[in-house]
């Protein structure tokens, strides 16, 4: 297929996700806050910009609550806003209509109409819940539809992995930055890591309501209460979203995701990205979550967000970009 | 019940009307319809109207429509009107033929300039100065071979029926096209809205363009591609107004739709960047004007087009459809001449009439036409869809003014034609139906033979009065059906 289009598939398979991403944990946040006996409002807001690499973007703006979530949700200037994650899913789903179904079409055209149509200031005001469940509903239908729909082409592939690329990345930071904000909330005197590494210790009745958040933000809550029961261990939460297998939004999941779609995309030939992904699937897989308490598991989460961008740029390299002008290496038509 | 045509005037002999005669009985191929129509009331055709506007958003069947404010154009949805045209199956034996007969002739005449002798401009029938000032004449088109000399792949031969009922073509559209979707789209949304209508008519399908362009393009390719010829659409891309159009043909035909960057020309070969390398291309049916089309022939600063397409097509490696240069049919003062084309190409007599025009480097004509302006209507020869017109009956005198100014400064620049009292069709507006002018773009495919699709584009000046029906003027358009005479009658449902 059309270089150019199998980019801009890949982007619309990252934007959909970044917007169902910002949706639920933007839900989250504000949800939880209101039940929150904290005081502290605005720092959980400063750390949703983290996790959804946004600070910059936001800038030296005060993080205060009502105009973090306008900024997260309509606004234009903002690239990682959902209206405009939504739109540019749009414009990429637009410039490959000939590619993708119909049905897919016009899951993602009327998103982007029903958000366009709306008082999404008002929404927020008045009715957030409902707001948010549309958006997440609306993206969820666009899976649905693209995976009822699509043959397991080539397109299909590269927006399947632009996808789980995006949520590798987002679960990565998830974890990375509400592990850092709950052990500075433990304070010095019990913190959630021993000192020589080991193991943390349970959490505090204090901070379930927080590992709660972290793990609805992950949409895990329910299946993390079916496989730990009773416990609500930092340790435990950790090694799910990270090492789980079986959950959908877990990294180690969604790599296997994305190494699934890359090795039907390479063909079983030499591929730099498919080297790349394998290297920072299996510092994942098999681990024991206690010896990346050991490592340190802010370093080894950064290395991991590392490596997983860099499989990105051997995506766009290997598929999108491989022809510099003047090259040329034509193959036999079909 | 009211009656939906209770209020209706028909033209009477001021302009032809599609469904009723002067006398106001329903014309026979309409009485089916009509009689439905009659049984519905203002709720259901509000209704049907709801149903319609969904379908055409939630699909995004749209144009963008470019204003003077903001660089970012409006997406509009082009409004099909409930009521369909409908055309008795005598009638468009006649149009088709027709159609086939200018198509066949203009093909003749651009092949023949282009690539052989110039047998119409040597032998007088055409002026050659006026070919060579022509806006869209190319001499960079010189030795590009199309096989079949099938330069006119798509044409959309713009009809117009004046008040006896004749049809006349207006326009040739020998270069882009644009509105074959909106024929197919208003065809699907038509059986959907309302279906019992359609389905107690024996209306000629449409869904055959796809397959039937492909085909076409597929016979135009270089003899060196072989049995499996790799075609493509080029767009400019999505920004485009007829962006919708391109991204649905290169769908209808399964091929890739490409911009320009994504083919590149090495060694006169063309190729498009896949993921898996370069794959050669043999035909592109091109939707970018000439002008854009390769920036080391043409305008060096589109970044549209695609560097060395010209020299691969020139080489026979490519084969550009439609081909480079054909505007210089679409020129309105050359169009005057297209009667005397197909005498001296085909010996035959034309079988649509143009519409009269006068050619104002004439200075007999030009004086005729200069001394009752107010009745005529003046286009300049270059411009296309609606742009820049006078129509003198509706004018002020300013304008008038500003016209002979313009005319006697460049004769060459514009021509004259009667008004052509467009015939009217009842079109709902605000619950009642209304006499609308309407005209009728056929789409004619060559390849290796021509084909006329059944119908084509009705469209529809939705402002009451109006003669301009062109989208981007608030125009409308209506499915339009061509009766099969020879299908069994459907069964009541």
């Amino acid at each position: 297929m059309l270089a150019r289009l199998a980019e801009n598939l890949f982007w619309a398979g990252r934007y959909v996700e970044r917007a169902e991403d910002a949706a639920r944990m933007v839900d989250v946040t504000y949800h939880t806050l209101l039940e929150s006996s904290s005081a502290e409002v605005t720092a959980p807001w400063g750390q949703l910009l983290d996790v959804l690499h946004l600070r910059a973007v936001y800038g030296d703006r005060p993080v205060e609550p009502a105009a973090v979530i306008q900024f997260l949700v309509l606004d234009r200037d903002n690239p990682g806003s959902i209206t405009t994650s939504i739109l540019r899913a749009r414009e990429n789903a637009r410039s490959v209509r000939e590619l993708i179904s119909s049905e897919l079409w016009e899951a993602v055209n009327n998103l982007h109409l029903s958000l366009a149509s709306r008082d999404l200031r008002r929404d927020l005001a008045d009715q957030p819940y409902e707001l948010f469940g549309m958006i997440r509903r609306a993206c969820m239908g666009i899976y649905g539809v693209a995976s009822e729909t699509m043959p397991r082409d080539e397109g299909w592939r590269f927006m399947a992995l632009g996808r789980v690329l995006e949520r590798a990345e987002m679960t990565c930071r998830l974890i990375d930055v509400r592990y850092q904000q709950l052990e500075e909330l433990a304070g010095p005197s019990r913190r959630l890591t021993g000192g020589d590494g080991a193991r943390p210790r349970g959490a505090d009745r204090a901070d379930f309501h927080h590992w709660i958040a972290v793990l609805k933000s992950a949409s895990a809550f329910e299946a993390y209460r079916r496989r730990y029961r009773s416990s609500m261990d930092p340790a435990d939460v950790v090694e799910f979203l990270l090492l789980e297998p079986d959950l959908p939004r877990s990294v180690v999941f969604c790599l296997s995701g994305a190494m699934h779609q890359l090795q039907a995309l390479s063909q079983g030939g030499p591929s730099r990205a498919v080297r790349a992904l394998g290297r920072v699937t299996a510092s994942l897989q098999y681990r024991d979550v206690a010896e990346l308490f050991e490592l340190g598991l802010h370093p080894f989460l950064d290395e991991v967000q590392e490596r997983v961008a860099d499989v990105s740029e051997a995506v766009a390299d290997e598929f999108f970009r491989r022809h510099p002008s003047g090259l040329m290496h034509a193959i036999a038509t079909t | 019940m009211t009656d939906l045509f209770g209020s209706y005037e028909t033209g009477g002999d001021r302009f032809f009307d599609e469904v009723f005669d002067p006398e106001g009985r329903t014309r026979p191929h309409y009485r089916a319809l009509v009689a439905r129509l009659r049984e519905l009331n203002r709720d259901d055709l509000d209704r049907r109207e709801g149903i319609r506007d969904r379908i055409f958003r939630s699909q995004g069947i749209t144009f963008t429509v470019y204003g003077d404010r903001s660089d970012e154009g409006v997406e509009r949805t082009f409004p099909m009107d409930l009521l369909p045209r409908i055309i008795p199956a005598d009638e468009w034996g006649h149009i088709e033929r027709g159609v086939a007969q200018r198509v066949t002739a203009l093909n003749r005449f651009l092949e023949d300039l282009y690539m052989g002798e110039q047998a119409a401009v040597n032998d007088g029938v055409v002026p050659r100065w006026l070919v060579h000032t022509a806006d869209g004449f190319r001499r960079e088109a010189f030795g590009i071979p199309v096989p079949h000399g099938a330069r006119c792949l798509v044409s959309g031969v713009d009809l117009v029926r004046d008040v006896h009922g004749v049809y006349r073509a207006l326009e040739d559209n020998l270069r882009n096209p644009s509105g074959i979707s909106y024929v197919l789209e208003n065809r699907a949304a038509m059986t959907r809205v309302l279906p019992v209508v359609f389905g107690r008519q024996r209306v000629r399908p449409v869904d055959h363009y796809g397959p039937s362009l492909l085909r076409a393009l597929r016979e135009v390719a270089p003899p060196a591609a072989g049995e499996h010829p790799t075609a493509v659409v080029l767009t400019p891309g999505m920004y485009n107004a007829a962006y919708f159009e391109h991204a649905f043909l290169a769908r209808q035909m399964g091929i890739e739709l490409v911009e320009g960057r994504d083919l590149v020309v090495d060694e006169h070969v063309v190729y498009m960047r896949t993921t898996r390398g370069l794959e050669r291309v043999d035909v592109i049916y091109r939707r970018i004007d000439d002008d854009f089309l390769d920036p080391v022939v043409f305008r060096p600063d589109s970044a549209l087009g695609v560097p060395g397409l010209l020299s691969a097509a020139r080489a026979g490696n490519v084969t550009i459809a439609n081909a480079v240069g054909n505007g210089v049919a679409d020129d309105k003062a050359v169009y005057a001449f297209v009667p005397d084309l197909i005498r001296y190409y085909l010996g035959e007599d034309p079988i649509l009439p143009n519409v009269e025009t006068y050619l104002l480097w004439e200075a007999e004509q030009r004086a005729e036409v200069l001394s009752r302006l107010d009745q005529l209507v003046v286009k300049p020869v270059a411009a296309s869809g609606g742009y820049g017109m006078l129509i003198g009956p509706h004018a002020d005198d300013e304008e008038i003014e500003r016209f002979r100014t313009r005319i006697e400064a460049d004769p060459r620049g514009y021509i004259a034609q009667e008004v052509v009292s467009l015939s009217r069709h009842p079109t709902l507006v605000d619950h009642a139906f209304e006499g609308r002018h309407v005209d009728l773009r056929p789409f004619a495919i060559a390849g290796e033979t021509v084909e006329v699709i059944p119908g084509g584009l009705t469209r529809v000046a939705l402002r009451k009065g109006s003669l301009v029906v062109n989208s981007s003027q608030g125009g409308g358009s209506k499915d339009t059906w061509v009766l099969d005479e020879s299908a069994p009658e459907p069964e009541d449902r």
